[in-house]
């Protein structure tokens, strides 16, 4: 599905991303974690387009597709979709607009039939339900006013109209308490499939309690370092990241 | 409000430290302003044809132009005929050539003032031209500067050995014509600094002048030029006092700066010149004219702190010309009594990606007026171009009062200007507060009000932070009853 | 005196009117004789220059048998229209036209309450235009809410400017002047709507006066709708009695010259006061906002917020002033003016001024000339929006804020795809905006 060879990008002339390799095949679900600082967030970004983010290195497919060759709406024509962790609010845009505009021009890319308004809003509205998300959202400005919990369900609500092939989720567990948590979770588990892959990023292993990953890799230092089943989440949660640092370290030496 | 006419007290009460006269003989043209003065002055200084007829040139001018008058102040007509335009003192006839020369009284006038001027006494690291009316009496530290490449001398001394540099520069920053009090000070410009710093020097020295006004009924009239060619960094300082008199005294500076290619030029000032007595009688007309043009990559940093004068009239700007260059205006202003402030800067954007940043602080008290007057323009070629203005008043009583006009003119799209201003006063509940936890009034007010500039002050050379704190503790001292 | 003046005063002193108003006239008349155009040396006129005003139509407009005054769907209104100054009665509501005194119709008792309030809030002032509309006063329109009532219609006054003859290339001078008095309790709600059609250079001078008495309160719409040629300048005076409250909308889409003063008053005490605006000038339009807010007493606030959008080789100019007055204490005070500039050909001319000369109040004002935030861009994008459309989606809620803001939900409706029009020229980038879905 998506394949990331020797990745590198710098923000701002820093090298963030040193070298990142990662190969995700058709439904499976991959965590990465890290420490703060590790290039987590850069990754997404990265991965998005985002301008700012320079990609000096390497190369990401995804289904054979060059993605940084693309623009980033291009992108989310191509089926990648990024769950912000700190969604940007846009007063005066109002949602509805924003995802009506937003889901046909990935049909109209995808060769998908048009929704006609009454279809959308049909649609729209039952997806606010599935996320537990009241229809009065759809009214408002983008993410305008919206708790921290709101803003991820809003994120997910997106997810589920888009029916991307690659979601990455950048730290969709931050502030969030445990019931806004398993809403959000449920969500991510009913659009898991046998074509669909996740990449999780994420600081904590309590996310992973709910969204099941079958890998877990530990982002360092612009690096995948270590890879492993779920059950190195639960090691890392008990250990903390120094030891890896130091076994990166010690390796680096010899 | 008790506890504000309690602050208001305090600070009509302030005390100005450096109203002292010293007496001594000076050569005193009898007031009045025509080409014979003009002459005279170009004369004394022994200055060239070419300067001659460029102050004549500008006389003339100025007779055409007409006094500006949007600013936000009041004052009498200036009547331009009862003013003296060059003073110095008879000692200073003979041109001293050291220190040991010059007459005691002069030092001793500098030594009050906290300026000493023989070097083994004076502040580390810092030169001083030291600038009496009309003349300069003494330049510190000018033999180990010049080791450096560095030219640091009285501007009527550089006319003589560098007149290339100083016909080359002077006026392409703020032309004769560009406002009435710049083409006056044209005219009849008498004493002030020349700075060179050559490529690529680091200044090794913080340079300073001090202005010192003294004989009665004269005008000042310095011009200052700075030149810091590519690569250069230097910091400069000015300072400025009058003795206490009743009379207005006028006094019309023009300074202009010129940093090259990646120069840096760092420009403080600390503006102590005699505000007039609690009755508003007296005090120092100030009507400056202060502008640097920055080429690529350079930095031109203002920083003032404005506590005296009647009246200030006083806008330094940047005309920010090369690509990446980069503008920076912080200012204290404190009005009390009957002072009359309307200061603040212009960011002219023309290079792209060009930077400014405005913070500007006014404090009123008493029966004052202060008021930030500003321009932000971005050119049709200041793509990418940045500024951020912060503009914050804070009224000490209630009969005083405090303005803000930014004017932003924007022509490029990509040009992004942010302003912001905000007004507050000190409050009954922070006064409380402080008053709770033990702090006296007066103790609390400048507390406040130091916190209050403390973004402004850490901009200035250490010493001079420290020295521009207690200025304004000291407007802020009195009698607590 | 210039041309144009001239021929204005000329065409003025013509005019006849009602004797009861002729000393009015005649006062506006002398303050007029000796007036000069103002130049750009004029701070109020410093970015605005009125050269082009001569351009401008000087003549008598022939009376119109009917406008084609736009209808605002679903705007339960009472609509009065009035087309190149005089009533058109086939459009108007019935009712609207009982519920507005025309002054040329007015009674002995109508007259004694228009005279005592014409022309008093602009006393002080000496304003070139409104010294000209008063010179030219024969006629306006008053509505005077009595205590306590409640209109519970908004009153929808529709000015129309509409070529009569063939051609439709005849330019002409409209003179409007509206009063308003809101008595004691009363609340109102008054849509001033200007529309012109064609591409004629006419020159509209209009002028009101608002009174909001003790504890009133007035929603106001002012909005300019006319052609790409037209002169408008316009004058807005707005006293706010005890405990008033005014909230206005201003818009202004742009024309070859548009320029509004804006003052209101806090006379008493307690009263509060609501000022949004937008202005969307495109091709080489020019849109000016001076607007004044004087604070004469303690204990009153006001909340003002002004955008812009400027495209082509449009121009905008906003000097947005709050006076606070010595008397002033305890007032809040807030401005904000945002600009977009959308080409390197256009411009904007921002002057935010706080005139303070009282220590116990909270004031702040901010502008800001920025581009679109690059956060929000991507955000379209990495969702599948093109970034043409997102600019213009997100150049449109820059100021639909404002939109969505209005009590009335029709005329936010109605003004939306107008507005959408101004920043996707290409029919596929506005598809998402200001419709319904």
């Amino acid at each position: 599905m998506i394949e990331i060879k020797d990745l590198h990008a710098t923000v701002e002339d820093k090298e963030i991303l040193k070298g990142l390799s990662l190969n995700i095949g058709p439904g499976e679900v991959h965590a990465i974690m890290g420490p703060n600082g590790a290039g987590k967030s850069t990754l997404g970004n990265v991965l998005a387009g985002r301008e700012a983010y320079e990609v000096t290195g390497g190369s990401a497919t995804l289904d054979g597709t060059d993605l940084l060759d693309l623009d980033p709406e291009e992108r989310a024509h191509a089926g990648l979709f990024l769950a912000f962790q700190y969604p940007v609010e846009i007063p005066g845009v109002s949602n509805l607009e924003f995802l009506k505009a937003s889901v046909d021009a990935v049909r109209k890319a995808q060769g998908k039939p048009d929704l006609d308004s009454v279809q959308f809003l049909k649609l729209a509205r039952e997806k606010c339900k599935a996320v537990n998300l009241d229809v009065s959202f759809l009214k408002r400005g983008v993410n305008e006013g919206f708790s921290g919990g709101e803003k991820k369900r809003n994120e997910l609500m997106q997810m589920m109209l888009l029916e991307p092939k690659l979601c990455i989720l950048d730290e969709t567990d931050s502030g969030l308490d445990i019931d806004a948590l398993q809403v959000v979770a449920e969500g991510v588990n009913a659009m898991r499939d046998e074509n669909r892959s996740f990449i999780v990023v994420t600081h904590y292993q309590r996310l992973l309690d709910y969204i099941v990953p079958d890998y877990v890799h530990v982002l360092a230092n612009g690096r995948i370092v270590k890879s492993g089943g779920k059950e190195l989440a639960l090691e890392l949660e008990e250990k903390g990241y120094g030891w890896l640092e130091k076994e990166e370290q010690e390796s680096g030496a010899e | 409000m008790a506890s504000n006419i309690e602050i208001e007290r305090q600070i009509a009460a302030r005390e100005y430290k450096a109203g002292f006269i010293t007496n001594i003989q000076s050569d005193t043209l009898p007031p009045g302003l025509n080409e014979d003065v003009v002459r005279f002055i170009s004369n004394k200084k022994g200055e060239p044809e070419w300067l001659t007829e460029w102050r004549l040139k500008a006389y003339r001018e100025w007779l055409e132009m007409e006094s500006p008058d949007w600013a936000h102040i009041k004052y009498p007509d200036i009547d331009y005929q009862a003013v003296s335009y060059y003073s110095a003192p008879k000692s200073m006839a003979d041109k001293p050539k050291s220190l040991d020369e010059v007459d005691p009284e002069l030092l001793e006038t500098y030594n009050k003032l906290g300026i000493p001027l023989h070097e083994q006494m004076a502040l580390a690291g810092v030169a001083v031209d030291a600038v009496f009316d009309s003349v300069s009496v003494a330049t510190t530290f000018r033999e180990k500067l010049k080791e450096a490449g560095v030219i640091f001398m009285p501007i009527s001394e550089a006319v003589h050995e560098y007149p290339e540099l100083i016909q080359k520069y002077m006026g392409t920053v703020v032309p004769v014509k560009d406002n009435y009090f710049a083409a006056l000070n044209s005219a009849v410009f008498s004493d002030g600094s020349f700075v060179y710093i050559p490529k690529g020097v680091r200044c090794p020295m913080e340079l300073s002048t001090y202005f010192r006004i003294n004989e009665a009924k004269t005008g000042q009239f310095e011009r200052t030029l700075i030149v810091a060619d590519e690569g250069s960094h230097v910091s400069y300082l000015e300072g400025c006092t009058a003795p206490m008199r009743d009379e207005n005294q006028l006094h019309a500076a023009v300074v202009e700066l010129i940093a090259l290619d990646g120069a840096n030029i760092k420009y403080s000032t600390v503006q102590n010149w005699y505000p007039g007595d609690e009755n508003g009688k007296g005090g120092i007309y100030n009507f400056v004219t202060k502008r640097a043009v920055a080429h690529t990559n350079a930095k031109v940093s203002w920083t003032q702190v404005e506590t005296g004068s009647a009246v200030t009239w006083k806008y330094p700007s940047c005309v920010l010309k090369g690509d990446n260059s980069v503008g920076e205006f912080y200012s204290v202003a404190l009005t009390n009594n009957y002072q009359q402030a309307d200061t603040g800067t212009k960011m002219i954007h023309m290079g792209k990606n060009t930077r400014s940043t405005i913070i500007s602080k006014g404090i009123s008290a008493g029966k004052s007026q202060n008021a930030y007057r500003g321009l932000v323009r971005m050119n049709p070629t200041a793509e990418g171009a940045r500024n951020y203005t912060q503009c914050d008043s804070l009224l000490l009583g209630d009969k005083c009062g405090a303005h803000t006009f930014p004017y932003i003119e924007s022509k490029h799209p990509s040009a992004v200007v942010e302003h912001e201003a905000t007004t507050s006063t000190v409050s009954d509940d922070q006064l409380f507060l402080c008053q709770q936890r033990g702090i006296d009034t007066e103790k609390a007010v400048s507390m406040i009000v130091n916190g209050f500039c403390k973004e402004v002050f850490k901009e200035l050379p250490m010493e001079f932070a420290v020295e521009a704190g207690k200025l304004l503790e000291v407007s802020l001292e009195g009698s607590v009853g | 005196m210039s041309d144009f003046l001239a021929e204005q005063l000329s065409l003025a002193t013509k005019q006849t009117g009602p004797e009861w108003l002729s000393e009015l006239r005649d006062a506006g008349q002398r303050s007029f004789s000796d007036a000069q155009l103002p130049t750009r040396k004029t701070e109020a006129w410093k970015y605005t220059s009125l050269y082009n005003l001569s351009n401008a139509g000087v003549a008598n407009a022939a009376p119109a048998a009917q406008g084609h005054a736009p209808v605002i769907p679903g705007l339960n209104g009472l609509r009065l229209v009035v087309c190149n100054g005089i009533p058109d009665v086939c459009s108007s509501d019935p009712e609207a036209m009982e519920l507005v005194v025309r002054f040329t119709d007015a009674d002995a008792e109508q007259q004694q309450a228009i005279l005592a309030q014409l022309g008093k809030t602009l006393a002080d002032k000496g304003n070139l235009f409104s010294d000209l509309n008063t010179a030219a006063l024969t006629d306006g329109y008053f509505l005077n809410v009595a205590k306590n009532h409640i209109l519970r219609k908004p009153l929808h006054i529709i000015y129309c400017t509409t070529p009569v003859t063939e051609s439709g290339d005849e330019k002409f001078t409209v003179n409007t002047r509206l009063l308003v008095n809101l008595q004691s309790g009363s609340s109102a709600t008054v849509i001033e709507h200007f529309s012109g059609e064609g591409e004629q250079n006419n020159f509209t001078n209009a002028v009101s006066e608002i009174c909001v008495g003790d504890n009133a309160e007035l929603t106001h719409y002012r909005l300019q709708l006319m052609s790409e040629g037209a002169y408008h300048i316009s004058n807005c005076h707005i006293d706010l009695q005890r405990d008033a409250r005014y909230s206005g909308f201003h818009l202004a889409l742009g024309t070859a010259l548009t320029r509004n003063d804006i003052v209101v008053n806090h006379n008493v005490g307690g009263s509060h006061c609501e000022l949004n605006g937008v202005y969307v000038p495109q091709n080489k339009q020019l849109v000016d906002f001076h607007t004044n807010i004087e604070h004469k007493v303690a204990n009153c606030t006001t909340e003002e917020v002004f955008r812009g959008i400027m495209n082509d080789s449009s121009k905008a100019v906003f000097n947005g002033r709050i006076h606070i007055h010595p008397q002033a204490q305890k007032t809040l005070a807030e401005l904000s003016n945002k600009n977009l500039l959308l080409t390197n050909k256009a411009e904007i001319n921002t002057k935010p001024e706080l005139e303070i000369y009282a220590d116990d109040v909270k004031c702040a004002h901010g502008a800001t000339v920025a581009q679109l935030e690059e956060k929000a861009t991507f955000y379209l994008q990495s969702r599948g929006i093109s970034k043409e459309e997102a600019e213009v989606m997100l150049s449109f809620g820059f100021i639909n804020e404002l939109l969505d803001a209005l009590d009335d939900e029709a005329i936010g409706a109605w003004l939306r795809p107008q507005l959408a029009q101004r920043f996707g020229r290409d029919d596929a980038l506005t598809t998402h905006i200001g419709g319904d879905l």
